[in-house]
């Protein structure tokens, strides 16, 4: 009777240690997240006004804004999930669906796992050794092509993941109705994975809009205006690397601010993913 | 494995409808998983308009020799059969044998209810939509009749519009049941349809075998004896890969020729 009390008391105490330290690592980790946060949004904010939104990235010691450096951004990532998504998809749906036995499929996701985690440096290098040297000029393209290698990777993961979580019991009775491969793969597969396919292009996005080194080398940047995709061109990152490292003020304020606005738009597209994936769940 | 022709007169309304010429004949039939030999020589002869039930413990395969009439298993690398399967004497088998036109005429309802992740309206016009091109209104017919033939549209006809998988399981299966008649196909397979169901989905799904057979060759696997008794004028005893014995329900579950059949209905294995 004691002793088996005593037992019941060591392991109680036993899983007290246990929770303690979990919940502290939790903590620890949770806390640099908030630091990061915290001082993001403290000096991020002071310099957040309209003007960085109107306004060109300034020469050194003038006020100014990053609208250039938004706009390049967008227009880069929007050409680059245009080129990577369609990629992914159609290389995850191979490895799903068609080729789900097939050897190639296994080569291809090893492969891919491979460039899923490739540093992007590498991504960078490859494309300025392909695109860059040949043409002579850093370019918007390149800095696109850069991305789209980034994008692809992660599409191709989450549409194969996606897909194969399609019970095999619907692909089984859209073929039983007599619909085509294809067919039961668009109208079938493709709607039931729909939200977690959405959710891994916006994940994508969020991965390739903070991404920097690959763009160093490859879109360089722009102190102006530019709509030349075969021309140089101002991204977020890269003008936060310069402005941050500059000894202007105005510049590392502009830099704060960037910083703030890259977050809070991959904050707010994983909730959106977030809200897409649930929905898909709840269905 | 013969035939045997029993002179026991016609007593449950199942027999009623069957008018003896044969739907589909199984000659030889063959059936592999890679190496492993799933049916082993498999013969036998399904009346039209009528209900065949396949019966058997897990594994005997029932339901490898249902999925064999549709092609579906081709799905799967490894799956091969061979021997003949005559469809109105035309060997499904054959390499020409175009596989969406076979699937047009020989519809199949799984264990799971699998509705598509679409409407209840589209659920049923899918299917149709890939063999004939109709106005909106014939298609709205069409949706109707499936529905109205599955015993569903009572309780779907106002939200036709909603996901199908918004639907109770019993409901999604005869909308599964609804989207295979929509099709007009000839012969309809059951894999165990009411395996997932609560009792009273099941006793649905029963009546709708029982109306359905005036029109269709009805093929059903089974786990559930008392089920096969009910809906089925002809029973399939299989055993490991092999047909024990084929004849008329009742004489199946009364007097079986066979001891293996006797033991397996009696519950002494199985």
């Amino acid at each position: 009777m004691s002793s088996a009390s005593s037992l019941h008391g060591r392991r109680k105490a036993k899983n007290a240690v246990m929770m303690t330290l979990c919940a502290g690592a939790a903590g620890v980790g949770l806390a640099w997240l908030a630091l990061i946060l915290g001082a993001l949004v403290y000096k991020g904010l002071a310099g957040l006004s309209l003007s960085v939104f109107t306004e060109m990235t300034p020469p050194p010691g003038a006020a100014g804004g990053l609208l250039n450096a938004i706009a390049g951004s967008v227009a880069m990532t929007i050409i680059a999930v245009a080129v990577g998504t369609p990629v992914g998809v159609l290389a995850g749906t191979y490895m799903a669906e068609y080729g789900r036995f097939s050897r190639l499929s296994t080569v291809g996701r090893f492969i891919n796992d491979i460039l899923l985690s490739a540093p992007s440096i590498i991504i960078g290098l490859f494309v300025y050794e392909l695109m860059v040297r040949p043409m002579g000029h850093f370019s918007a393209l390149a800095g696109a092509a850069a991305l789209a290698i980034l994008v692809i990777p992660v599409v191709v993961r989450t549409t194969e993941d996606m897909l194969n979580l399609v019970p095999n019991a619907l692909r089984e009775a859209g073929t039983a109705i007599g619909a085509p491969r294809w067919v039961v793969i668009r109208s079938v597969a493709y709607r039931a994975a729909l939200s977690g396919i959405v959710t891994g292009i916006l994940l994508a996005i969020a991965r390739i809009s903070g991404e920097t080194a690959p763009l160093l080398f490859t879109a360089l940047n722009n102190q102006f205006w530019s709509s030349n995709l075969n021309a140089p061109m101002a991204s977020l990152p890269v003008t936060i690397f310069q402005f941050a490292l500059s000894p202007y003020e105005e510049w590392q304020q502009l830099a704060w601010t960037g910083a703030l606005i890259i977050t809070f738009a991959v904050l707010a597209l994983s909730i959106v993913a977030r809200v897409l994936a649930g929905r898909g769940e709840s269905r | 494995m013969t035939q045997m022709m029993t002179i026991e007169p016609a007593t449950t309304h199942a027999t009623r409808h069957a008018t003896g010429r044969p739907k589909i004949e199984v000659r030889n039939l063959d059936f592999h998983y890679g190496t492993s030999r799933a049916l082993k020589d498999i013969s036998l002869s399904l009346p039209e308009r009528s209900v065949t039930a396949f019966i058997g413990p897990s594994g005997c395969g029932k339901s490898t020799l249902l999925r064999v009439f549709n092609r579906i298993y081709e799905l799967y690398p490894g799956q091969k059969a061979s021997g003949e399967v005559l469809l109105d004497g035309v060997n499904i088998l054959d390499r020409k044998q175009d596989l969406n036109l076979l699937r047009a005429k020989i519809g199949m309802v799984f264990q799971k209810p699998t509705p598509f992740p679409m409407t209840i309206y589209e659920n049923i016009a899918f299917g149709v939509r890939l063999y004939e091109k109709l106005t909106k209104a014939e298609l709205d017919g069409r949706v109707e009749d499936a529905l109205r033939r599955a015993a569903l549209w009572d309780e779907v006809k106002d939200k036709l519009d909603a996901s199908g998988l918004s639907l109770s399981g019993g409901q999604q299966q005869r909308l599964c049941i609804a989207r295979t008649v929509a099709v007009q196909p000839e012969v309809i397979l059951l894999d165990e349809p009411a395996s997932a169901l609560d009792p009273l989905s099941t006793a649905k799904i029963e009546e709708l075998i029982e109306e359905l057979q005036a029109d269709y060759t009805i093929v059903i696997v089974t786990h559930n004896m008392q089920q096969a008794a009910r809906v089925s004028s002809r029973t399939a005893f299989m055993y490991l890969g092999e047909l024990i014995e084929f004849d008329r329900t009742e004489k199946i579950f009364t007097s079986p020729r066979e001891k293996r059949t006797q033991d397996y209905i009696t519950g002494r294995f199985g």
